[in-house]
């Protein structure tokens, strides 16, 4: 029957775990679940490619061109023995397995997707820990990003890769730009509010120097939202580099990545509609995968945050 | 008084708290009445169920929470058992509430007459010229000068106070029988306050309205209450007239809370004349501009030409209500804000301009500690880590450090051991500990605490402050004490300085200062401090009346 405030802490409860409640929730909640295991699956598809009974995705064989899904070819050996290879989803106008492009076009996806979002939230938290913390920085920083999202991000990508050689790198530096605001003005938006609190004056007075107090105390309040945002970032940079493949002006043909497959489909559509077919259900899934695993984060790291900045 | 018609009949009130809370019931067994005519206290510490009891009674309780047994009379009517469309009835004709926070319990976009206006509307079949003539009389009935203006304000063109008055007049309006009050003062400076708790008291009396008064302060308690329960985790302990129970408490608790409550009589403590000046500051100002786009706009001084000095060993306070600039000339002195102009000499040397580079070896000796316990530590770092981030700062060890936050941690009484755990396993009072342990850590020579304790339970409240005295005399500080609370001033003080609109109107040894006021502002603030004319226990004699 302690009436008072008991002054010493012994009779506390056992320190709950944080991040073994936060891994519990996250395994509680449906669309963290699905989504995860989608794209592990598509992971896996990606990794392991070559060992999916997949052949040469840039194999031009004339022969076999525009073939329905589960044409059997024959294929004479070396040795001269024949043997058989299903096109299980068809083959292109150049004669190319379908099935086998769609298997190795997932590296090409997951990568872009994968690796803007991670360079996209490594610049803006930079851009935005010192907009939010450098008073004087902000107004300028602020309306250059303000500048970059005026214009559409399609557009500014096809800008940024038509003025550089075509390639991976190119696509990727062209849709990171466009992002980078995004991640700015969210990063931004914590630290101004965090910067008020009365732990980060405490810091400041106990002589804190700018930097670890950065990092100590301001950091770690960007890391949940960042999360969230970079799944937003993965999946719309996924799309956006399958639509400037479609466009022509992504990653080279002869690479299978899916956005190539549909252009490559385009013109005989209404023929063979599943040129188009399978890499776009794919494409969707992926898409469709990434996001719930967004929402679920969301949900469990931070209820209050809106979808989108 | 008490003879009167029971409004309000509380019994065996129970409700149930969700699973996984601190305790299984919210309110237990909780039984208590209120009368036609009669103000009754419901007090308790926070977490003791107090606002629970008020929503139950609106029947606003939040989904979470389930009454599970008991009765709530409303002139013999059962409200727990009464249907939505019934209790939207009774809403405002039979009982009416007020909240603590006017600003939010007011709608900003609707003037406060449309605000009154809706309720007569919905509850009445007055036509318009009618309702708004008994908007006018119940302003007027709140004592708000110039009714017409008032009912064409909107909140935010209305001070606290005001606001206050113009949910007190949409609460009355229809002349319900009971007015349910939740901490309607807490919020408010305690000038204002005084004239609240009086209008209350006027407006009851004159309609006999029954009033469930929801406070946690012994001081309001003793201004107006008739009869008082006090109440501690969900259970009335309790029950029994206001000067019965504040001369003889029954219960241990109560004694305890009541002998909590600071006395207004200073304590005498030897003044350290003697003592060399720690912190000087002459003619300290900070205004603010209003920046516009085409021109600069007009300053406004937030601390005007503030002039003060702490000895070693001495605690000053400064006391004001809110916005008389006492947190801005505290900022300004800990350097967390830049002072506009004046000098704040520390040891002879002035700090008031120095640039953030050389700010880094005055900060070793200037701490401050922050009012609210619960956002002054960073949840995500361990009181260990908080406690030792100040000498790492300055080149210390981690090991030395932590041998130190160690001691520091016996120091403020709190289990060393516990350095290791996050600031939410923590109690308001005991994170006030850690946070007084951190501004130590670096051995300042000057504490700052700004309003350190405002925000505590009485109980905890007089632990804290014993503590930082205790501190103050062991580690001979100097101490800047702010503070919005004349009593606590008044324990912990040796001298106060008083401040109003950014000036210190009065200073002076806090003894002379409390037996003969002189400025006039010093009286009104006196003549309003709740409890005045109440011996509490603590006062040290006998309270017989």
């Amino acid at each position: 029957m302690s009436v008072v405030d008991d002054p010493t802490a012994t009779d506390l409860p056992a320190p709950p775990a944080l991040q073994t409640d936060v891994g519990r929730r996250l395994l509680r909640n449906p669309g963290v679940v699905a989504g995860a295991t989608i794209l592990a699956i598509m992971l896996s598809i990606a990794l392991a490619a070559p060992w999916l009974g997949t052949v040469d995705p840039a194999a031009i064989n004339p022969s076999v061109r525009n073939k329905l899904p589960g044409y059997e070819e024959t294929i004479r050996g070396a040795d001269g023995r024949e043997s058989t290879l299903v096109h299980h989803m068809g083959t292109d106008t150049l004669g190319r397995d379908i099935y086998s492009r769609v298997a190795y076009g997932a590296r090409a996806s997951l990568l872009v997707g994968a690796s803007v979002a991670l360079i996209g939230v490594a610049i803006g938290l930079v851009i935005g820990l010192v907009a939010g913390y450098i008073r004087w920085l902000d107004g300028i920083v602020m309306r250059v990003m303000d500048g970059l999202m005026a214009i559409p991000a399609i557009l500014l990508a096809i800008a940024v890769v038509s003025l550089s050689s075509t390639g991976l790198l190119a696509v990727i530096v062209a849709i990171v730009i466009p992002e980078i605001p995004r991640v700015v003005r969210l990063v931004r938006s914590v630290v101004l509010s965090v910067r008020e609190e009365p732990y980060v004056e405490a810091a400041i007075s106990v002589g804190t120097p700018t930097l670890p107090l950065i990092i100590r105390h301001i950091l770690p309040n960007t890391v949940p939202p960042l999360i969230v945002q970079a799944t937003y970032i993965a999946a719309s940079a996924i799309l956006i580099e399958a639509i400037l493949s479609f466009l022509g002006v992504g990653i080279p043909p002869q690479t299978p990545t899916w956005g190539n497959i549909m252009a490559e489909g385009r013109s005989l559509f209404r023929i063979f509609p599943h040129n188009i077919l399978y890499p776009g259900i794919l494409l969707a899934l992926t898409v469709l995968a990434v996001n719930m695993l967004g929402d679920g984060l969301r949900d469990t790291l931070d209820p209050r945050m809106s979808k989108r900045l | 008084m008490s003879e009167g018609v029971r409004v309000l009949d509380v019994r065996g009130l129970t409700i149930a708290l969700p699973s996984g809370a601190d305790r299984a019931l919210a309110v237990e067994r909780a039984g208590f009445s209120v009368n036609a005519g009669e103000i009754v206290c419901l007090v308790g510490e926070s977490g003791s169920g107090k606002s629970v009891i008020a929503q139950a009674t609106m029947g606003l309780l939040p989904a979470a929470l389930r009454a599970t047994a008991g009765q709530v009379l409303l002139d013999g009517e059962d409200v727990l058992a009464a249907s939505e469309a019934r209790l939207r009835e009774l809403r405002c004709t039979r009982m009416s509430m007020i909240f603590q926070e006017p600003m939010t319990a007011l709608n900003p976009v609707m003037t406060c007459g449309d605000q009154i206006d809706e309720v007569l509307a919905t509850h009445t079949e007055l036509s318009a010229a009618l309702r708004r003539s008994r908007i006018l009389e119940i302003v007027g009935d709140v004592q708000l000068p110039e009714p017409e203006r008032m009912i064409a304000s909107y909140p935010h063109q209305l001070s606290g106070g005001q606001r206050q008055r113009i949910m007190i007049a949409m609460a009355l309006v229809l002349n319900p029988r009971l007015l349910i009050a939740d901490e309607p003062t807490t919020a408010l400076d305690v000038t204002t306050q005084a004239q609240i708790l009086e209008l209350i008291r006027e407006l009851q009396r004159k309609h006999g309205t029954g009033v469930l008064f929801i406070t946690h302060d012994f001081g309001v308690v003793a201004e107006i209450a008739d009869r008082v329960a006090v109440l501690r985790q969900g259970e009335v302990l309790e029950f029994a007239p206001a000067r019965e129970l504040l001369s003889h408490p029954r219960h241990d608790y109560t004694r305890m809370l009541i002998a909590a409550v600071p006395s207004l009589k200073p304590r005498q403590r030897g003044i350290a004349a003697g003592a060399p000046i720690v912190l000087r500051t002459e003619k300290l100002t900070k205004s603010y501009t209003r920046s516009g786009w085409l021109r600069r706009g007009a300053d406004v001084a937030a601390a005007a030409s503030v002039s003060l000095e702490i000895r070693r060993g001495e605690t000053l306070g400064i006391v004001g209500e809110s916005g008389s600039g006492k947190s801005t000339v505290a900022r300004c002195i800990a350097r967390l804000i830049e002072p506009t102009a004046g000098r704040i000499m520390l040891d002879g040397e002035d700090v008031a301009q120095l640039a953030s580079g050389a700010l880094r070896g005055f900060r070793r000796r200037v701490q401050i500690v922050f009012q609210d316990p619960y956002r002054s530590l960073n949840p995500r770092r361990t009181v260990g880590e908080a406690i030792v981030e100040g000498p790492m700062n300055y080149g210390i060890g981690r090991d030395a450090a932590l041998a130190n936050a160690r001691r520091l941690m016996d120091l403020v009484r709190l289990d060393p051991k516990s350095l290791d755990r996050y600031p939410h396993q923590f109690s308001g009072g005991q994170r006030q500990r850690v946070c007084i342990a951190r501004a130590l850590a670096i051995e300042p020579e000057l504490l700052i605490a700004d309003e350190a304790v405002s925000a505590l339970d009485v109980s905890v409240q007089a632990q804290v402050l014993a503590l930082l005295d205790e501190i103050r005399t062991q580690l001979n500080l100097a101490m800047l004490f702010i503070t919005h609370d004349l009593r606590v001033a008044a324990q912990v003080c040796d001298r106060v300085a008083v401040m109003q609109h950014g000036r210190i109107v009065e200073q002076g040894p806090v003894g002379e200062l409390f037996a003969n006021p002189q400025h006039e502002y010093t009286r009104a603030l006196f003549a309003a401090a709740p409890g005045r004319n109440w011996a509490f226990a603590s006062d040290g004699r006998a309270s017989t009346d």
